[in-house]
């Protein structure tokens, strides 16, 4: 009940006309976002934060911007998938095993409204689940000590490591480099300087915005120059719908499941909207068995996934609001624009940034409702965007990152160190260490150090305090766990999906 | 031999720790003494995992990846320079110019014709330009075409 009441006051915020505005903005660029190869949500995220500070917005519209974008995103990776086999955003490349054959078989359009649908109903329950999910969490976080948040941050940095990286040590390795990276600066604690080799810009730290928009977007960019895909744009003819409504009836536990299947994959932290897709297309082809025709362009096979998808981009939001703790990259951007705001994520957020929250949750509603409306009609001019070639695309988007960094502080420094990021970010990059351990090591670092000193200081120095309860006891066996499983399990599931599709290397 | 990425990645890295480790150790100490977790407690761990990670790597690294070479490393290189001549160059030639010499000059290089490329460049630099002076009121730099 009280949580109703949370959420009638969301609306009251998302609703606001400029709220409402920004949202639908968000929607629109963040389905362009997610269906244009090579510009993923995450890359997109981090491109717009810059944008949402010097706009000056207010925290909640700011987030209420990002989080469309995000959603919009999850939308609008199936739409390459199923038209050009190339799956905008690495959550959607299941989406392209039976929805480029349902294209090829002249069944585009209901490939694309399906899709869209299956999205939707994927979100809502997501969200659903958030809601009911999330207060509960981040009440039972109100009795972490600062022992447990370092065990959880560990258990962070290793699921992600189990679950996105080929490598674990890799993963560890770039954990390690993002919390050095947030290691420079005055300490907050004591006034030391720490690797500041009396740089006066490097006094305040560096500003992990650049640091990340440098590592995705310049990177990203460097990445396309290499494999000289600058052509494309050939035309893409999507047809007419012939969806029957028995059709869209007979997919309706189809999409149930894949949502309620993406929501679990999603709140695991880590495990981000890939695995979601993942698992929910799997097991959708079990369940149906050999009376499907999966591969073959198999309508199930195209909801289930979607489904999944967007569940799990909901349903990563969870650690992330209620414990601090991003589950996936494009979470992990979105944490970046909570600290610079100023808002500590975590349990207490739902209590003193209620608004914000519960603005953000019903944003991610209405803008479910708005995606689905954005994404039926108007599809015809998101698919007239495909068209056009990344080599007019990427320097344009490589452009908007320098005009949005430039204006956080007008200052050219900056620029040269986020290119330097991105030369960092292209050679890590090749040599298969991910990305987004070195943004969570960069976010998460000063608050792993921060508690590290508060468990230490209560339990007067005694180093066992950091294991010396049940929970924090548990966290580190998870960690632990997720390091080693997935390093037994992982190769086959990687090995699996990668046998579909070559993957992106930007996670999600 | 194979893996020679990661070795010479993880030697680095190795360098990288200890010279991180060892720079911690020369911080001097905290007014008011030392707590049990002083500044150098946290970058003294990170180092020593650095360290085993870098060596792990060297020992056991994973095959190698496709690096560039030749024509597709110029382009790379290229392309790096452009972007710090953009940024050396915003400020004294002004937003509009240098964004079309750098937008254009990538688009150019990623294999567009010249001709469209630098009309691209000036469309775009146009386009943002107005965007954010005008409707967001945000100042980019106007550089030589600044009226006075």
């Amino acid at each position: 009940m009280e949580t109703l009441s949370f959420l009638v006051d969301g609306f009251a915020v998302a609703l606001m006309p400029h709220n409402l505005m920004f949202a639908l903005f968000g929607a629109f660029a963040g389905t362009l976002i997610g269906c244009l190869p090579g510009l993923g949500p995450a890359n997109g995220v981090a491109i717009l934060i810059p944008l949402a500070f010097t706009l000056g917005l207010s925290p909640e519209t700011a987030m209420i911007l990002l989080t469309s974008v995000y959603a919009g995103a999850m939308y609008g990776g199936r739409i390459s998938s199923i038209l050009l086999n190339i799956p905008g955003d690495e959550p959607a490349m299941m989406t392209c095993l039976d929805g480029y054959p349902m294209a090829q078989k002249g069944r585009a359009a209901d490939a694309l409204a399906i899709s869209a649908i299956a999205s939707f109903t994927g979100g809502l329950i997501g969200t659903i689940g958030l809601i009911m999910l999330a207060p509960v969490l981040a009440r039972f976080a109100l009795t972490f000590g600062p022992a447990e948040y370092f065990a959880l941050f560990l258990m962070a940095f290793a699921t992600l490591g189990g679950i996105t990286g080929k490598n674990p040590v890799k993963t560890i390795i770039a954990a390690v480099l993002g919390i050095m990276i947030a290691t420079v600066g005055i300490d907050i604690s004591t006034g030391t300087q720490r690797y500041t080799f009396g740089i006066l810009e490097l006094y305040e730290g560096i500003d992990f915005i650049l640091a990340i928009v440098g590592l995705f977007a310049i990177s990203e960019l460097l990445f396309f120059v290499e494999s000289r895909i600058g052509g494309g744009g050939k035309k893409i003819k999507v047809g007419k719908i012939s969806l029957t409504f028995k059709e869209l009836v007979s997919t309706i536990p189809t999409q149930l499941r894949g949502g309620v299947v993406g929501f679990i994959a999603g709140v695991l932290p880590g495990a981000g909207a890939s695995l979601g897709s993942f698992i929910s297309y799997t097991l959708e082809k079990q369940i149906v068995g050999k009376k499907g025709h999966f591969g073959e362009g198999d309508i199930r096979g195209v909801v289930a996934p979607e489904a999944g998808n967007n569940g799990a981009s909901s349903g990563a939001l969870v650690p992330m609001l209620t414990l601090g703790v991003p589950g996936s990259g494009t979470t992990a951007v979105l944490l970046a624009m909570l600290i610079s705001l100023n808002i500590t994520p975590g349990p207490l957020m739902f209590t003193q940034n209620a608004d914000i929250v519960w603005g953000v949750i019903a944003a991610l509603l209405i803008g479910n409702v708005v995606l689905l409306l954005l994404n039926i009609p108007m599809v015809g001019i998101f698919v007239r965007l495909l068209t056009v070639p990344p080599m007019y695309l990427l320097p344009i988007v490589t452009m908007v990152a320098f005009v949005g960094i430039y204006s956080i502080s007008h200052s050219a420094f900056d620029l040269y160190f986020m290119v330097a990021f991105g030369v960092g970010g292209f050679f890590l990059r090749k040599l298969e260490i991910p990305l987004v351990p070195v943004i969570l090591g960069l976010l998460l670092g000063p608050e792993m150090e921060r508690n590290l000193g508060h468990a230490l200081i209560l339990s007067d120095g005694d180093w066992s305090t950091l294991w010396a309860t049940p929970l924090a006891i548990g966290l580190w066996i998870v960690a632990g766990l997720s390091l080693v499983l997935p390093t037994i399990a992982g190769p086959v599931l990687r090995r699996k999906m990668q046998a579909v599709i070559k993957e992106d290397p930007l996670s999600d | 031999m194979t893996g020679i990425g990661d070795r010479i990645f993880g030697l680095g890295l190795l360098v990288l720790a200890v010279a991180y480790g060892w720079a911690a150790q020369q911080w001097p100490e905290p007014f008011g003494g030392v707590e049990t977790v002083g500044p150098d407690t946290f970058p003294t761990i990170l180092s020593v995992i650095l360290a085993a990670g870098s060596l792990y790597l060297m020992v056991k690294p994973d095959p190698d990846a496709q690096w560039p070479v030749g024509k597709t490393a110029f382009e790379l290189v290229v392309s790096v320079i452009v972007l710090v001549v953009y940024a050396l160059l915003l400020e004294p030639l002004g937003f509009i110019i240098s964004t079309t010499l750098a937008v254009g000059t990538l688009c150019w290089r990623m294999g567009a014709a010249p001709k469209y490329a630098f009309a691209t460049g000036l469309v775009s630099a146009v386009v943002v330009f107005v965007l954010f002076n005008y409707a967001l009121s945000l100042s980019l730099p106007a550089g030589l075409l600044e009226l006075h």
